[in-house]
């Protein structure tokens, strides 16, 4: 029998995802031991904490890595060929936990609805029971949804740092299964919201179990799951290239569902519209960064030697994936519904920052993908948050019709929501116009000319039903008994702070984040 | 070792699973056959581990069983939610969510 | 291929059904015939069984709890066994590192319990 050597850990580089996991295991146990009064309090602030924890651990992990001998990248392997944490990892994590803070902040937001949060009393009462009443009669909450979160989170982190299909299968459904039951939690419309959960639930297990299929045929062809052993595999040509092609696309059908890229974007719009508003502009954020990541660190990093065998079919699926998002879009009623279109469309324009594969001198596909990922999340953040404003006595108005006027009965939130429909856009000035600037030139400079022509069209016909939003707001007469605004406590008022300021900044001073993620190099092997 | 049954095998499970996820109304049944891809799969990464020679792919299907136990709870809980709220577990009535 | 390596698993299979058929034929043949109702009820272990799902009844969600909590806790230890085979080489590490593992387990064991997800009733 061959010798046996212990696996060593780096446990130092891995301390962020280390305090999230370990947070939501300690978030556990308090659930179980904590008394109910107090408990949410106690579980927002634990939470928080770690959060921030783990924020600090990312910059101190960000500051020691180290140059690669022979190569562009920092950083390092760690946990045995594991998890690459190297400039984009670190980037990463600090994006989505900065993102994670400001969500969390959204979950913790109990003034709206009266004194609990957004989520449901009691799971296991029926809707529309008396049990369910008294539940939240007596104020019982759910703050299961804070050790969820923070599960979530550590899943999201591990998904593009992994630097083995096998760890990025098992991050996958780490941040996939506490998504799925956070979904099914809303306060109001639990039906729609449970509904939610199961088309999820199904398809997501169904797109992950194509991703699986996939590795297990790529580990045929390279006999190995690490990301660069699968490169010298593609760049020897050992192995049968039906496997490859075969586990390639399988992959690629489990990482596109994630991002929701046309065809497989059909979940989108109904979980973005039953799940709770917060978990919401969570998904919508922290899984589009994580899942891109992933996408990118699996495709230039493995399949990078065969470039010429997928560069056409994301072509295609960029394009397509712009094109339904935008024109559907066009017929939505619903706001929340119209934004998960709008996320499907940005998602398209992502595609087209991945399709261009560019990695010369000046921002990189790659860097520039970051930006817009960071700059992007804000926004959408922001957006729902500003959805979860705006009520009716029965919960959120979010039939469009509904904030018909808002502009004129409260000019302040109908503002902020209008500053984001013009950073969705890509409206000079705002972050929107940045990124999406840095992508497009970086996949023009890739020589993906035709997909950045359609890109902007595309972009044309977005901006048309982001400005219909605001021309519905502020220049339609009022509706009778129109929605009221809410006045948030202050922890959503700090996240729509933090999220229009970011906006704004990223939009006029784009240099010092843009820095950042072009400090953040190449992708290490 | 000849793969080739093998994997015929374990394709021929992976399309049936998918195929019963595409036709199938009953949201347990559509589930069950998710498991049957998954179980699919771990045929592949055992004969893959077995053609050249390593433990990875049986290590790999060790971690594949687990995933899908977490996702049967995971999945089971969501579906008995439904059910207990509409008397009824159909794909296709659970419909509240559209254009 | 040489099917004479499949010979020994043939004859356990069949031995294996001849038993069952002398067992079941044995107590046929031996054992007294009187039936009541708890010999005609399900077996549970020998305790009042619970109600059953006779004439298109279905079974309670406590059934799907208790199974659910079983699965999972009972595929964890699917880790246990590579662990156990490498003992002696993974040291210290290895037994840290499976402590901790048993440690998020007990977590979630605890949330059950204290949850009321062990009580039957």
């Amino acid at each position: 029998m061959n010798e046996f050597i212990a696996p060593t850990v780096e446990y130092a580089e891995l301390s962020p995802l280390l305090i999230v996991l370990g947070a939501a295991v300690v978030g556990v146990t308090l659930e179980a031991f904590l008394p109910r009064r107090g408990r949410h309090r106690i579980q927002v602030v634990f939470t928080l904490v770690a959060l921030v924890a783990a924020l600090l651990a990312t910059g101190w992990v960000a500051a020691g890595l180290d140059e690669v001998e022979g190569a562009s990248g920092r950083g390092l392997i760690a946990a045995e060929g594991a998890i690459a944490v190297d400039g984009p990892s670190v980037f990463m994590w600090g994006v989505l936990l900065v993102f994670s803070i400001i969500s969390v902040m959204l979950f913790a937001e109990r003034r709206i609805e009266g004194g609990v949060s957004a989520f449901a009393g009691q799971a296991a009462a029926l809707p529309g029971t008396e049990a369910e009443r008294e539940a939240s009669r007596q104020g019982i909450e759910h703050t299961e949804v804070f050790p969820l979160v923070l599960f979530a989170i550590g899943g999201m982190l591990l998904f593009p740092a992994s630097n083995d299909l096998l760890t990025m299968f098992i991050a996958l459904e780490v941040l996939s299964l506490p998504l799925y039951l956070l979904c099914g939690l809303a306060r109001r419309r639990r039906l729609i919201s449970q509904e939610a959960a199961m088309k999820y639930f199904l398809l997501g297990a169904f797109s992950s179990a194509f991703f699986v299929y996939g590795i297990a045929l790529v580990y045929g062809y390279a006999g190995s799951f690490t990301l660069a052993d699968i490169h010298a595999a593609v760049d020897n040509n050992t192995g049968s290239t039906n496997l490859l092609l075969a586990g390639m696309g399988l992959i690629a059908v489990g990482l596109l569902f994630k991002v929701s890229a046309a065809p497989f974007h059909a979940w989108t719009p109904d979980v973005y519209q039953g799940a709770p508003t917060p978990v919401t502009g969570f998904m919508a954020a922290c899984t589009k960064l994580a899942a891109f990541g992933a996408l990118l660190r699996v495709f230039y990093v493995a399949f990078g030697g065969a470039q010429w065998d997928w560069r056409p079919m994301i072509w295609v699926v960029a394009a397509l994936t712009m094109a339904i998002g935008a024109v559907v879009a066009l017929t939505q009623s619903d706001i929340k519904r119209m934004l998960a279109y709008s996320s499907i469309a940005h998602a398209g324009f992502l595609l087209v920052g991945f399709a261009g594969a560019y990695g010369g001198d000046g921002i990189t596909s790659l860097q520039s993908v970051l930006f817009y990922l960071a700059a992007y999340g804000f926004s959408t953040i922001g957006a729902f948050a500003v959805v979860m404003l705006v009520r009716d006595p029965g919960g959120e108005a979010t039939h469009l019709s509904r904030w018909a006027g808002l502009g004129k009965t409260s000019p302040l939130v109908a503002g902020v929501f209008a500053f984001f429909m013009l950073a969705f856009a890509g409206i000079p000035l705002t972050s929107g116009f940045t990124s999406k600037w840095t992508v497009f030139s970086a996949a023009w400079a890739g020589g993906a000319w035709p997909l950045v022509l359609l890109a902007v069209g595309m972009s044309a016909v977005a901006a048309y039903f982001y400005v219909r939003v605001i021309v519905l707001m502020f220049f339609s007469d009022p509706v009778v008994d129109g929605p009221t605004v809410s006045v948030p406590s202050l922890f959503t008022s700090s996240a729509l702070v933090v999220a229009v300021v970011a906006t704004v900044v990223l939009g006029i001073l784009p240099g010092p984040v843009l820095d950042l993620a072009q400090q953040a190099g190449a992708f290490v092997r | 070792m000849d793969a080739t049954p093998f994997l015929t095998l374990s394709a021929l499970l992976f399309t049936i699973g998918a195929v019963g996820v595409l036709v199938r109304r009953n949201a347990i049944v559509v589930f069950m056959c998710v498991e049957l891809m998954l179980n699919a799969t771990n045929l592949a990464l055992v004969t893959f581990a077995r053609v050249h020679g390593q433990l990875d792919g049986q290590v790999a299907a060790f971690f594949v069983m687990v995933v899908a136990a977490a996702e049967v709870v995971v999945g089971l809980a969501i579906i008995v939610s439904i059910f207990r709220a509409r008397r009824s577990i159909s794909v296709d009535d659970a419909s509240l969510l559209k254009y | 291929m040489d099917l004479d390596l499949y010979v020994p698993i043939l004859a356990i299979g069949v031995l294996g059904a001849a038993f069952a058929f002398f067992s079941l034929a044995a107590s046929w043949l031996s054992g007294p015939r009187r039936y009541n109702r708890a010999r005609l009820d399900s077996y549970e272990c020998g305790i009042e069984p619970t109600p059953q799902p006779i004439g298109g009844g279905r079974f309670q969600v406590k059934y799907f709890i208790t199974a659910m909590l079983f699965i999972v806790f009972d595929i964890e230890i699917i880790f246990l066994y590579p662990f156990a085979v490498a003992f002696d080489s993974l040291g210290w590490f290895g037994l840290i590192e499976m402590g901790l593992f048993i440690l998020t387990l007990v977590a979630a064991f605890a949330y059950v319990w204290r949850r009321g997800g062990l009580e039957w009733d």
